[in-house]
């Protein structure tokens, strides 16, 4: 479970999210969305400690994020996949090393790290692609790189930050589809955009946030 | 492959991508290294020097002709009584006489103006090499001076004096020397190991936020830097031993003892140098990376 409670951040002097108190459920598909710099962003980076509460408390599977000793961080992360909106990708290793790489993180061996890439790889479609550089990849490949290796080691959550900013319609449903998938497999789903059409008719929970509050939240 | 042998893979791979730069740093750290293990061959080789040269070091004590029987045997015992003589023989007249005609050689005829002998009867010592300090010495002589029967003392005084300063002053020089380089060294390694750090900021917040820990994004970086340390080390020692052989053959060809004078480095401390190279590499490494903040 995931838990904010009167959670605000600021960024000199600007707030960055005031008062949030949020709720979300294990295995949930919960969406955030609002305009441009309404706080979707800073709110996924505080539930991997990326950034840390100025006010109120992050509550991350009982661990409260703000009081999180430096040396506990990367063992929080590595319980969040998170698909960041600029895929963060190594340029200088192939699509297989970028996702490999989550798992030698994890300390796991080289043939369950095979085994695991190889897998993650054929449930996107893009086995083919494995010893390819980021470069040679269109923004959509990109994306699911980024998200495989997001849920190659079957995080307890995932984040994703604009999953769809900047693909065609085609591609943008796939990994939707992708993401149900995960998300039926039991994995806590949370969702920043701020396309609606993403959620509309989902039937699941969305935060609207604007000017750093929550305005309402709703099921659509 | 484990983590570790990933790790090292990485470091090995990054030092591949930036081998001019990482060329640039071993040389630059080799030739520092280089400066101050030939600094430290050629104190050595004074110092060995100095030690088989001293070996044959010795006082000179000449006796008065008039010296009895008593006061030569109180001058034995005194001799014996002191832990520095390690050697004293006695050198009579004729002995001492006979070995002037031997050094003159042809010349013993500007002894011919002489009725009788000249020379003084003698005792010459040897000395321990420990106690072989101007200091020591000068003091050592005064004292024989003041014995009855002794007319004079004599030794090497500015010889032994000249050689003890420049021992002496060799040593400062490279102790003093060695520290600033071995400090800009270090500088070397930080500067360097510090801007790849930065040139791989994004490959590090990346990491970071995948979740890996500060060793597994340090280790490819102090491996990295213990591979330059390590091999300056090595190209140092390699260079030094080809230096010393060609500064010895071609001394050889003037003076052609120099060959069973000069000494390199004994095999146990060829070590050194390479493993010096990396601990210092290490720890400008480890300056240069500081502490990871999540």
């Amino acid at each position: 479970m995931i838990q904010f409670t009167e959670v605000s951040k600021f960024y000199d002097n600007e707030a960055a999210l005031t008062d949030i108190n949020l709720t979300i459920e294990k295995g949930e598909h919960i969406y955030i969305t609002g305009p441009s710099g309404a706080g979707k962003t800073t709110l996924l980076k505080l539930i991997y400690a990326a950034e840390r509460p100025d006010k109120g408390t992050v509550s991350v599977a009982g661990q409260d994020t703000g009081k999180l000793k430096q040396g506990a961080v990367p063992f929080l992360r590595r319980t969040i996949g998170v698909v960041f909106q600029d895929f963060r990708l190594l340029p200088n290793v192939t699509v297989f090393e970028n996702i490999a790489l989550a798992l030698r993180i994890h300390g796991m061996d080289s043939k369950e790290i095979k085994e695991n890439v190889t897998d993650v790889l054929a449930s996107i479609g893009m086995k083919h692609k494995a010893h390819e550089f980021p470069r040679h990849l269109s923004g959509g490949e990109q994306q699911m790189a980024a998200i495989a290796r997001a849920i190659v080691s079957k995080p307890n959550v995932l984040l994703a930050d604009e999953p769809t900013g900047n693909l065609d319609p085609g591609t943008a449903d796939t990994i939707i589809k992708l993401f149900r998938e995960i998300n039926l497999r039991g994995t806590t789903l949370i969702i920043a955009t701020h396309h609606d059409a993403l959620f509309k008719n989902t039937g699941h929970r969305v935060i609207y946030l604007r000017e750093s509050k929550i305005e309402k939240e709703a099921v659509d | 492959m484990n983590t570790l042998t990933y790790l090292f893979q990485t470091a090995v791979k990054n030092f591949w991508s930036e081998k001019w730069m990482n060329l640039l740093t071993v040389l630059t750290i080799a030739v520092g290294i280089l400066i101050i293990s030939a600094f430290a061959l050629i104190t050595l080789n004074i110092d060995i020097t100095l030690k088989n040269w001293s070996s044959g070091f010795g006082l000179v004590v000449y006796l008065k002709d008039n010296i009895t029987a008593e006061e030569e045997g109180l001058i034995k015992n005194h001799f014996k009584k002191d832990p520095d003589i390690t050697q004293a023989n006695y050198i009579t007249k004729d002995q001492a006489l006979k070995g002037l005609r031997q050094t003159l050689g042809s010349a013993t005829n500007l002894l011919e103006g002489f009725e009788s002998n000249p020379l003084p009867s003698s005792f010459e010592l040897k000395i321990k090499r420990e106690s072989l300090t101007p200091a020591g010495i000068k003091e050592k002589a005064e004292r024989l001076k003041q014995l009855r029967g002794v007319e004079d003392v004599q030794y090497g005084e500015k010889w032994l004096a000249s050689m003890d300063s420049l021992s002496k002053g060799m040593k400062i020089l490279t102790v003093s020397l060695g520290s600033i380089i071995l400090i800009a060294l270090a500088f070397v390694n930080y500067s360097t190991i510090k801007i790849l750090f930065y040139r791989r900021a994004d490959e590090i917040d990346t990491m970071k936020l995948l979740g890996a820990s500060r060793s597994f994004i340090r280790l490819p970086f102090l491996i990295e830097g213990l591979f330059i340390g390590l091999s300056s080390g090595i190209i140092a020692l390699l260079a030094l031993f080809g230096i010393y052989a060609v500064t010895t053959a071609r001394t050889a060809e003037l003076i052609p003892s120099i060959k069973s004078i000069a000494v390199f480095f004994p095999p146990a401390a060829y070590p050194v140098l390479p493993l010096g190279g990396a601990l210092m590499s290490l720890i400008g490494s480890l300056f240069a990376i500081g502490r990871i903040k999540y």
